[in-house]
Protein backbone atom coordinates (compact mmCIF):
# COMPACT_ATOMS: atom_id res chain seq x y z
CA UNK A 1 0.00 0.00 0.00
CA UNK A 2 2.93 2.10 -0.82
CA UNK A 3 1.05 5.77 -2.03
CA UNK A 4 2.99 7.05 -5.16
CA UNK A 5 5.42 9.91 -4.16
CA UNK A 6 5.64 11.66 -7.72
CA UNK A 7 2.07 12.87 -6.51
CA UNK A 8 1.98 16.50 -7.96
CA UNK A 9 1.72 19.33 -5.37
CA UNK A 10 -0.68 21.42 -7.25
CA UNK A 11 -3.44 20.92 -4.37
CA UNK A 12 -1.01 21.62 -1.54
CA UNK A 13 0.25 24.62 -3.20
CA UNK A 14 -3.41 25.99 -4.49
CA UNK A 15 -4.81 25.50 -0.73
CA UNK A 16 -2.10 27.21 0.45
CA UNK A 17 -2.74 30.09 -2.19
CA UNK A 18 -6.36 30.19 -1.33
CA UNK A 19 -5.74 30.13 2.52
CA UNK A 20 -2.83 33.20 2.60
CA UNK A 21 -5.36 35.21 0.45
CA UNK A 22 -8.48 34.54 2.38
CA UNK A 23 -6.36 35.12 5.73
CA UNK A 24 -5.11 38.44 3.80
CA UNK A 25 -9.07 39.61 3.07
CA UNK A 26 -10.10 38.78 6.53
CA UNK A 27 -7.41 40.59 8.63
CA UNK A 28 -7.35 43.54 6.30
CA UNK A 29 -11.33 43.81 6.98
CA UNK A 30 -10.79 43.26 10.98
CA UNK A 31 -8.05 45.79 11.16
CA UNK A 32 -10.03 49.14 8.82
CA UNK A 33 -13.07 47.80 11.29
CA UNK A 34 -11.12 48.23 14.39
CA UNK A 35 -9.21 51.37 13.28
CA UNK A 36 -12.75 52.78 12.73
CA UNK A 37 -14.05 52.03 16.27
CA UNK A 38 -10.77 53.41 17.82
CA UNK A 39 -11.59 56.64 15.93
CA UNK A 40 -12.77 59.85 17.90
CA UNK A 41 -10.75 59.94 21.25
CA UNK A 42 -13.45 61.75 22.76
CA UNK A 43 -14.94 59.61 25.19
CA UNK A 44 -19.30 59.98 25.29
CA UNK A 45 -19.50 56.62 27.57
CA UNK A 46 -18.74 58.23 30.83
CA UNK A 47 -20.19 61.33 32.77
CA UNK A 48 -19.61 62.39 36.60
CA UNK A 49 -22.19 63.48 38.53
CA UNK A 50 -21.73 64.85 42.42
CA UNK A 51 -19.31 62.04 43.37
CA UNK A 52 -20.64 59.40 41.19
CA UNK A 53 -19.33 58.02 37.97
CA UNK A 54 -21.61 56.67 35.26
CA UNK A 55 -20.37 54.43 32.25
CA UNK A 56 -22.55 53.16 29.55
CA UNK A 57 -21.53 50.10 27.84
CA UNK A 58 -23.41 48.47 24.84
CA UNK A 59 -23.69 44.74 24.83
CA UNK A 60 -24.85 43.47 21.52
CA UNK A 61 -22.99 41.18 19.40
CA UNK A 62 -19.94 41.99 22.01
CA UNK A 63 -19.58 45.21 24.05
CA UNK A 64 -19.27 48.73 23.31
CA UNK A 65 -16.88 50.69 23.42
CA UNK A 66 -14.65 47.82 24.54
CA UNK A 67 -11.94 50.37 26.39
CA UNK A 68 -13.53 52.69 28.80
CA UNK A 69 -11.09 55.34 31.17
CA UNK A 70 -12.75 55.70 34.49
CA UNK A 71 -11.88 57.87 37.55
CA UNK A 72 -9.98 55.82 40.30
CA UNK A 73 -11.19 56.21 43.80
CA UNK A 74 -14.95 57.06 43.08
CA UNK A 75 -17.95 55.13 43.64
CA UNK A 76 -18.93 53.71 39.73
CA UNK A 77 -22.71 53.01 38.33
CA UNK A 78 -22.33 50.98 35.43
CA UNK A 79 -25.17 51.04 32.82
CA UNK A 80 -24.80 48.18 30.10
CA UNK A 81 -27.67 49.05 27.76
CA UNK A 82 -29.22 45.64 25.68
CA UNK A 83 -31.49 46.19 22.61
CA UNK A 84 -32.74 42.73 20.80
CA UNK A 85 -29.49 40.50 22.47
CA UNK A 86 -29.32 36.99 22.46
CA UNK A 87 -26.08 36.40 21.99
CA UNK A 88 -23.26 35.63 24.58
CA UNK A 89 -22.69 38.95 25.40
CA UNK A 90 -26.26 38.83 27.06
CA UNK A 91 -24.78 36.73 29.97
CA UNK A 92 -22.13 38.91 31.25
CA UNK A 93 -20.02 38.40 34.41
CA UNK A 94 -17.47 40.70 36.01
CA UNK A 95 -14.80 38.39 37.74
CA UNK A 96 -13.01 40.56 39.92
CA UNK A 97 -16.41 41.72 41.29
CA UNK A 98 -17.94 37.85 41.67
CA UNK A 99 -20.75 39.46 39.36
CA UNK A 100 -22.32 36.99 37.19
CA UNK A 101 -25.58 38.04 35.62
CA UNK A 102 -27.92 36.77 32.50
CA UNK A 103 -28.82 40.83 31.12
CA UNK A 104 -32.74 40.76 29.55
CA UNK A 105 -32.93 40.84 25.79
CA UNK A 106 -34.03 44.32 26.15
CA UNK A 107 -33.33 46.86 28.56
CA UNK A 108 -30.57 48.43 31.22
CA UNK A 109 -28.61 46.82 34.05
CA UNK A 110 -27.23 48.57 36.99
CA UNK A 111 -24.13 47.33 38.39
CA UNK A 112 -22.97 48.94 41.33
CA UNK A 113 -18.94 49.39 41.03
CA UNK A 114 -17.23 50.00 44.50
CA UNK A 115 -14.47 52.45 43.92
CA UNK A 116 -11.40 51.63 42.56
CA UNK A 117 -7.51 51.95 43.05
CA UNK A 118 -5.63 53.90 40.70
CA UNK A 119 -3.93 51.80 37.58
CA UNK A 120 -6.26 48.95 38.08
CA UNK A 121 -8.51 47.74 35.60
CA UNK A 122 -12.08 45.93 35.40
CA UNK A 123 -12.53 43.32 33.06
CA UNK A 124 -16.35 42.03 31.59
CA UNK A 125 -16.96 39.10 29.66
CA UNK A 126 -19.32 37.22 28.25
CA UNK A 127 -20.00 33.62 30.08
CA UNK A 128 -17.74 32.03 27.28
CA UNK A 129 -15.15 34.60 27.05
CA UNK A 130 -14.89 35.54 23.93
CA UNK A 131 -16.47 38.85 24.11
CA UNK A 132 -14.67 40.96 26.55
CA UNK A 133 -14.57 44.96 27.39
CA UNK A 134 -12.42 46.67 30.14
CA UNK A 135 -12.49 49.85 32.43
CA UNK A 136 -9.21 51.47 33.31
CA UNK A 137 -8.91 53.71 36.43
CA UNK A 138 -6.61 56.13 36.46
CA UNK B 1 2.05 -25.75 21.39
CA UNK B 2 0.79 -27.33 24.75
CA UNK B 3 0.08 -30.92 25.25
CA UNK B 4 -3.94 -29.89 25.37
CA UNK B 5 -3.27 -28.96 21.88
CA UNK B 6 -4.03 -25.11 22.61
CA UNK B 7 -2.05 -22.66 20.50
CA UNK B 8 -1.79 -18.87 21.39
CA UNK B 9 -1.11 -16.59 18.54
CA UNK B 10 -0.37 -12.69 18.25
CA UNK B 11 -1.50 -11.14 15.26
CA UNK B 12 -2.19 -7.69 14.22
CA UNK B 13 -4.65 -5.79 13.35
CA UNK B 14 -5.40 -3.41 10.67
CA UNK B 15 -7.66 -1.34 10.78
CA UNK B 16 -8.69 -1.05 14.47
CA UNK B 17 -9.58 2.25 15.14
CA UNK B 18 -11.39 2.66 18.62
CA UNK B 19 -12.07 1.13 21.60
CA UNK B 20 -15.40 0.24 20.15
CA UNK B 21 -13.48 -2.28 17.52
CA UNK B 22 -12.01 -4.16 20.21
CA UNK B 23 -14.99 -5.15 21.27
CA UNK B 24 -16.14 -6.15 17.97
CA UNK B 25 -13.18 -8.10 16.98
CA UNK B 26 -12.73 -10.03 20.05
CA UNK B 27 -16.54 -10.59 20.04
CA UNK B 28 -16.33 -12.11 16.45
CA UNK B 29 -13.38 -14.10 17.16
CA UNK B 30 -14.85 -15.89 20.09
CA UNK B 31 -17.72 -16.95 18.12
CA UNK B 32 -15.55 -18.71 15.59
CA UNK B 33 -15.33 -22.52 16.72
CA UNK B 34 -11.57 -23.01 16.97
CA UNK B 35 -11.30 -19.67 19.52
CA UNK B 36 -11.20 -20.35 22.75
CA UNK B 37 -10.58 -16.98 24.19
CA UNK B 38 -8.99 -13.34 22.33
CA UNK B 39 -7.53 -10.22 23.54
CA UNK B 40 -7.60 -7.28 22.05
CA UNK B 41 -5.23 -3.99 22.57
CA UNK B 42 -6.00 -1.01 21.25
CA UNK B 43 -2.34 0.80 21.78
CA UNK B 44 -0.40 -2.10 20.04
CA UNK B 45 -3.02 -2.71 17.22
CA UNK B 46 -2.65 -6.66 18.57
CA UNK B 47 -5.19 -9.42 19.39
CA UNK B 48 -4.10 -12.42 21.78
CA UNK B 49 -5.97 -15.61 19.92
CA UNK B 50 -6.27 -18.77 22.21
CA UNK B 51 -7.36 -21.87 20.45
CA UNK B 52 -6.95 -25.15 18.79
CA UNK B 53 -5.93 -24.52 15.34
CA UNK B 54 -4.28 -27.82 14.40
CA UNK B 55 -0.72 -27.88 12.23
CA UNK B 56 -1.87 -24.60 10.65
CA UNK B 57 0.97 -21.85 9.80
CA UNK B 58 -0.04 -18.26 11.68
CA UNK B 59 -0.83 -16.77 8.00
CA UNK B 60 -2.90 -19.49 7.60
CA UNK B 61 -4.59 -18.62 10.31
CA UNK B 62 -4.75 -14.88 10.28
CA UNK B 63 -5.94 -15.62 6.91
CA UNK B 64 -8.84 -17.73 8.04
CA UNK B 65 -9.72 -15.43 10.78
CA UNK B 66 -9.62 -12.11 8.60
CA UNK B 67 -12.38 -13.66 6.53
CA UNK B 68 -14.78 -14.42 9.67
CA UNK B 69 -14.39 -10.76 10.47
CA UNK B 70 -16.69 -8.04 9.30
CA UNK B 71 -14.71 -4.58 9.25
CA UNK B 72 -10.83 -5.93 10.23
CA UNK B 73 -8.40 -7.66 8.68
CA UNK B 74 -5.27 -9.94 10.74
CA UNK B 75 -1.77 -10.20 9.85
CA UNK B 76 1.23 -11.92 11.26
CA UNK B 77 3.29 -8.46 10.41
CA UNK B 78 2.51 -5.49 11.58
CA UNK B 79 0.79 -3.33 8.29
CA UNK B 80 3.43 -0.25 7.72
CA UNK B 81 1.58 2.63 9.20
CA UNK B 82 1.41 5.18 6.76
CA UNK B 83 2.11 8.66 8.04
CA UNK B 84 0.18 10.87 5.25
CA UNK B 85 2.04 13.97 6.03
CA UNK B 86 1.27 15.45 2.70
CA UNK B 87 -2.04 15.17 3.24
CA UNK B 88 -1.22 18.01 5.99
CA UNK B 89 -0.19 20.07 3.48
CA UNK B 90 -3.46 20.56 1.54
CA UNK B 91 -5.84 19.82 4.94
CA UNK B 92 -3.72 23.02 7.13
CA UNK B 93 -4.04 25.99 4.70
CA UNK B 94 -8.00 24.45 4.71
CA UNK B 95 -7.94 24.31 8.59
CA UNK B 96 -6.75 27.86 8.57
CA UNK B 97 -9.06 28.98 5.82
CA UNK B 98 -12.13 27.75 7.62
CA UNK B 99 -10.97 29.33 10.90
CA UNK B 100 -10.36 32.97 8.66
CA UNK B 101 -13.99 32.91 7.53
CA UNK B 102 -15.07 32.43 10.99
CA UNK B 103 -13.79 35.21 12.13
CA UNK B 104 -14.84 37.16 9.41
CA UNK B 105 -18.63 35.81 9.77
CA UNK B 106 -18.26 37.17 13.68
CA UNK B 107 -16.49 40.40 12.52
CA UNK B 108 -19.41 41.32 10.00
CA UNK B 109 -21.60 41.00 12.99
CA UNK B 110 -23.69 37.99 12.32
CA UNK B 111 -25.33 38.60 15.76
CA UNK B 112 -26.76 42.05 14.35
CA UNK B 113 -29.19 39.82 12.16
CA UNK B 114 -31.21 39.19 15.57
CA UNK B 115 -33.45 42.29 15.89
CA UNK B 116 -37.02 42.89 17.73
CA UNK B 117 -37.47 43.59 21.28
CA UNK B 118 -40.30 40.60 21.74
CA UNK B 119 -38.98 37.12 21.95
CA UNK B 120 -41.42 34.92 19.26
CA UNK B 121 -40.69 31.68 18.45
CA UNK B 122 -39.63 32.86 15.02
CA UNK B 123 -36.63 35.07 16.78
CA UNK B 124 -35.83 32.09 18.71
CA UNK B 125 -35.82 30.01 15.25
CA UNK B 126 -33.56 32.72 13.81
CA UNK B 127 -31.66 33.09 16.97
CA UNK B 128 -30.71 29.56 16.40
CA UNK B 129 -29.74 30.05 13.05
CA UNK B 130 -27.07 33.13 14.30
CA UNK B 131 -25.88 31.07 16.71
CA UNK B 132 -24.99 27.71 14.91
CA UNK B 133 -22.85 30.36 12.70
CA UNK B 134 -20.92 32.18 15.28
CA UNK B 135 -19.52 31.73 18.33
CA UNK B 136 -21.34 28.87 19.72
CA UNK B 137 -20.17 26.93 16.29
CA UNK B 138 -16.91 27.08 18.29
CA UNK B 139 -18.52 24.77 20.54
CA UNK B 140 -21.09 23.36 19.67
CA UNK B 141 -20.46 22.96 15.99
CA UNK B 142 -16.45 21.90 16.84
CA UNK B 143 -18.15 18.67 19.15
CA UNK B 144 -20.54 17.89 16.09
CA UNK B 145 -17.74 18.59 13.83
CA UNK B 146 -15.55 15.88 15.64
CA UNK B 147 -17.90 13.49 16.46
CA UNK B 148 -19.37 12.77 13.50
CA UNK B 149 -15.98 12.85 12.07
CA UNK B 150 -14.84 9.66 14.44
CA UNK B 151 -18.09 8.25 13.81
CA UNK B 152 -17.54 8.47 10.18
CA UNK B 153 -13.82 7.60 10.11
CA UNK B 154 -15.10 3.94 12.10
CA UNK B 155 -17.25 3.16 9.19
CA UNK B 156 -20.46 4.32 11.12
CA UNK B 157 -22.47 6.32 8.91
CA UNK B 158 -26.16 7.93 9.23
CA UNK B 159 -27.37 6.68 11.94
CA UNK B 160 -25.14 7.69 15.12
CA UNK B 161 -25.57 11.20 13.18
CA UNK B 162 -28.67 11.46 12.93
CA UNK B 163 -29.36 9.82 16.74
CA UNK B 164 -27.52 12.92 18.04
CA UNK B 165 -29.75 15.64 16.47
CA UNK B 166 -32.78 13.53 17.34
CA UNK B 167 -31.54 13.77 21.05
CA UNK B 168 -30.50 17.36 20.53
CA UNK B 169 -33.70 18.40 19.76
CA UNK B 170 -35.74 16.06 22.03
CA UNK B 171 -33.87 17.24 24.91
CA UNK B 172 -34.35 20.65 24.49
CA UNK B 173 -37.80 20.54 23.96
CA UNK B 174 -38.22 18.31 26.95
CA UNK B 175 -35.85 20.06 29.07
CA UNK B 176 -37.08 23.74 27.64
CA UNK B 177 -40.38 22.74 29.37
CA UNK B 178 -38.95 21.79 32.53
CA UNK B 179 -36.92 24.81 33.23
CA UNK B 180 -40.17 27.22 31.65
CA UNK B 181 -42.12 25.16 34.51
CA UNK B 182 -39.42 25.74 37.18
CA UNK B 183 -38.80 29.15 36.39
CA UNK B 184 -36.33 28.72 38.48
CA UNK B 185 -32.75 30.76 38.32
CA UNK B 186 -31.25 28.10 36.54
CA UNK B 187 -28.01 28.51 36.07
CA UNK B 188 -24.86 27.36 36.33
CA UNK B 189 -22.58 28.69 38.30
CA UNK B 190 -19.14 30.23 36.99
CA UNK B 191 -16.94 28.01 37.99
CA UNK B 192 -19.52 24.61 36.76
CA UNK B 193 -19.55 26.51 33.35
CA UNK B 194 -15.89 26.29 33.44
CA UNK B 195 -15.00 22.79 34.58
CA UNK B 196 -17.93 21.74 31.61
CA UNK B 197 -16.46 24.30 29.02
CA UNK B 198 -12.90 23.31 29.95
CA UNK B 199 -13.62 19.40 30.05
CA UNK B 200 -15.22 19.91 26.42
CA UNK B 201 -12.40 21.38 25.19
CA UNK B 202 -9.79 18.99 26.26
CA UNK B 203 -12.29 16.25 24.52
CA UNK B 204 -12.10 17.91 21.43
CA UNK B 205 -8.34 18.36 21.40
CA UNK B 206 -7.68 14.70 21.69
CA UNK B 207 -10.68 13.92 19.35
CA UNK B 208 -8.54 16.61 16.72
CA UNK B 209 -5.37 15.11 17.46
CA UNK B 210 -6.68 11.74 16.62
CA UNK B 211 -8.20 12.90 13.39
CA UNK B 212 -5.08 14.20 12.09
CA UNK B 213 -4.10 10.42 12.23
CA UNK B 214 -0.58 11.38 12.56
CA UNK B 215 0.58 10.57 16.00
CA UNK B 216 0.27 6.87 17.11
CA UNK B 217 0.19 7.79 20.78
CA UNK B 218 -3.22 9.74 20.61
CA UNK B 219 -4.82 6.38 20.40
CA UNK B 220 -5.24 6.08 23.73
CA UNK B 221 -6.72 9.96 24.01
CA UNK B 222 -9.49 8.57 21.80
CA UNK B 223 -12.59 9.54 24.40
CA UNK B 224 -15.43 6.72 24.01
CA UNK B 225 -17.72 5.17 26.45
CA UNK B 226 -16.16 3.62 29.61
CA UNK B 227 -15.37 0.09 28.25
CA UNK B 228 -17.09 -1.99 31.16
CA UNK B 229 -19.87 0.31 30.35
CA UNK B 230 -20.85 -0.59 26.74
CA UNK B 231 -19.87 -4.71 27.74
CA UNK B 232 -22.32 -4.45 30.48
CA UNK B 233 -25.02 -2.70 28.89
CA UNK B 234 -25.28 -4.46 25.75
CA UNK B 235 -22.45 -6.72 25.43
CA UNK B 236 -21.86 -5.46 21.71
CA UNK B 237 -21.05 -2.45 20.47
CA UNK B 238 -24.69 -1.11 19.67
CA UNK B 239 -24.42 0.94 22.47
CA UNK B 240 -21.67 3.14 21.55
CA UNK B 241 -23.65 3.97 17.91
CA UNK B 242 -26.84 4.08 19.29
CA UNK B 243 -27.25 5.59 22.62
CA UNK B 244 -24.31 7.50 23.36
CA UNK B 245 -24.78 10.07 20.24
CA UNK B 246 -28.22 10.57 21.44
CA UNK B 247 -26.69 11.36 24.78
CA UNK B 248 -24.13 13.36 23.30
CA UNK B 249 -26.59 15.53 21.45
CA UNK B 250 -29.10 15.38 24.29
CA UNK B 251 -26.11 16.64 26.69
CA UNK B 252 -25.56 20.11 24.43
CA UNK B 253 -28.53 21.60 26.55
CA UNK B 254 -26.14 22.36 29.15
CA UNK B 255 -22.80 23.66 26.79
CA UNK B 256 -21.97 26.80 27.25
CA UNK B 257 -22.94 28.70 24.68
CA UNK B 258 -24.07 32.02 25.01
CA UNK B 259 -26.94 32.06 22.56
CA UNK B 260 -28.46 28.57 24.24
CA UNK B 261 -28.18 30.79 27.49
CA UNK B 262 -30.14 33.65 26.56
CA UNK B 263 -32.69 31.32 25.31
CA UNK B 264 -32.89 29.42 28.24
CA UNK B 265 -32.92 32.64 30.26
CA UNK B 266 -35.72 33.78 28.38
CA UNK B 267 -37.42 30.18 28.81
CA UNK B 268 -37.16 30.40 32.59
CA UNK B 269 -38.50 34.24 32.47
CA UNK B 270 -42.12 32.91 30.77
CA UNK B 271 -42.63 30.59 33.43
CA UNK B 272 -44.50 28.20 31.39
CA UNK B 273 -43.73 25.15 30.76
CA UNK B 274 -45.38 25.29 27.43
CA UNK B 275 -43.62 28.35 26.42
CA UNK B 276 -40.34 27.41 27.30
CA UNK B 277 -40.19 24.13 25.66
CA UNK B 278 -41.64 25.52 21.99
CA UNK B 279 -39.29 28.60 22.43
CA UNK B 280 -36.06 26.09 23.13
CA UNK B 281 -37.36 23.50 20.32
CA UNK B 282 -37.40 26.34 17.89
CA UNK B 283 -33.67 26.97 18.64
CA UNK B 284 -32.80 23.69 18.40
CA UNK B 285 -34.89 23.85 15.10
CA UNK B 286 -33.08 26.65 13.87
CA UNK B 287 -29.46 25.38 14.78
CA UNK B 288 -30.48 21.99 12.85
CA UNK B 289 -29.78 23.38 9.20
CA UNK B 290 -26.06 24.29 10.02
CA UNK B 291 -25.19 21.30 12.22
CA UNK B 292 -26.69 18.84 10.14
CA UNK B 293 -24.96 20.37 7.71
CA UNK B 294 -21.60 20.10 9.57
CA UNK B 295 -22.35 16.65 10.52
CA UNK B 296 -23.47 15.58 7.26
CA UNK B 297 -20.58 16.51 5.17
CA UNK B 298 -18.23 13.87 7.28
CA UNK B 299 -20.26 10.83 5.04
CA UNK B 300 -20.00 13.19 1.82
CA UNK B 301 -16.48 12.61 1.54
CA UNK B 302 -16.04 9.01 -0.12
CA UNK B 303 -12.85 8.19 -1.53
CA UNK B 304 -9.97 6.97 0.68
CA UNK B 305 -7.52 10.15 -0.54
CA UNK B 306 -10.32 12.47 0.34
CA UNK B 307 -11.10 11.17 3.46
CA UNK B 308 -7.36 11.65 4.46
CA UNK B 309 -7.21 15.37 3.63
CA UNK B 310 -10.82 16.23 4.80
CA UNK B 311 -10.64 14.63 8.39
CA UNK B 312 -7.02 16.28 8.62
CA UNK B 313 -9.00 19.32 8.16
CA UNK B 314 -11.28 18.91 10.36
CA UNK B 315 -8.83 17.67 12.74
CA UNK B 316 -6.98 20.98 12.57
CA UNK B 317 -10.02 22.68 13.15
CA UNK B 318 -11.04 21.15 15.73
CA UNK B 319 -7.71 21.47 17.79
CA UNK B 320 -8.22 25.80 16.69
CA UNK B 321 -11.69 25.44 18.47
CA UNK B 322 -10.35 23.51 20.90
CA UNK B 323 -7.18 25.78 22.03
CA UNK B 324 -10.10 29.11 21.29
CA UNK B 325 -12.37 27.65 23.72
CA UNK B 326 -9.78 26.56 26.28
CA UNK B 327 -8.47 30.20 26.03
CA UNK B 328 -11.50 31.55 26.19
CA UNK B 329 -13.01 29.55 29.53
CA UNK B 330 -9.91 30.63 31.41
CA UNK B 331 -10.40 33.88 30.58
CA UNK B 332 -13.99 34.06 31.76
CA UNK B 333 -13.26 32.50 34.72
CA UNK B 334 -10.91 35.58 35.06
CA UNK B 335 -7.29 33.50 35.25
CA UNK B 336 -6.04 35.16 32.53
CA UNK B 337 -6.80 38.57 30.45
CA UNK B 338 -9.25 38.24 27.43
CA UNK B 339 -6.74 37.12 24.49
CA UNK B 340 -9.90 37.14 21.75
CA UNK B 341 -12.05 39.45 21.67
CA UNK B 342 -14.45 39.08 18.25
Amino acid sequence: MTKNNKKSMTPTILAWLVAVAVVLVVATIVLVRHDENAGGTGQTNASIVGGNQTIEITAKNGYSPRDTMAKANLPMTLKIETSGNYDCSSSLSIPKLGYRANLPPSGETVVDVPPQKAGSTLTGLCSMGMYSFTIQFQ
Amino acid sequence: MTAAGIQTYTFHVNGMHCKACVLLIERELTEHPKVISAKASLPTRSVDIRGRFGAKLPEEIAEKLSAFLSEHSLSTTAQERQVHWDELGVAVPIAISCAALFVLLQELGIGDLVSGNTTTYGTAFVVGVVASLSTCAAVVGGLVLSISATFARSGNRTKPQALFHIGRVASFFILGGAIGLLGSAFRLQSMATFILSFTVALLMLAIGINLLDVFPWARRLQPSMPRFVSKKALGTVGLSSTVAPALVGGATFFLPCGFTQAMQFYAVSTGSAVTGALTMLFFALGTLPVLALLSFTSLAVNTKENQGVFFKSVGMLVILFAVFNAINSLAALGVIDPVFNL
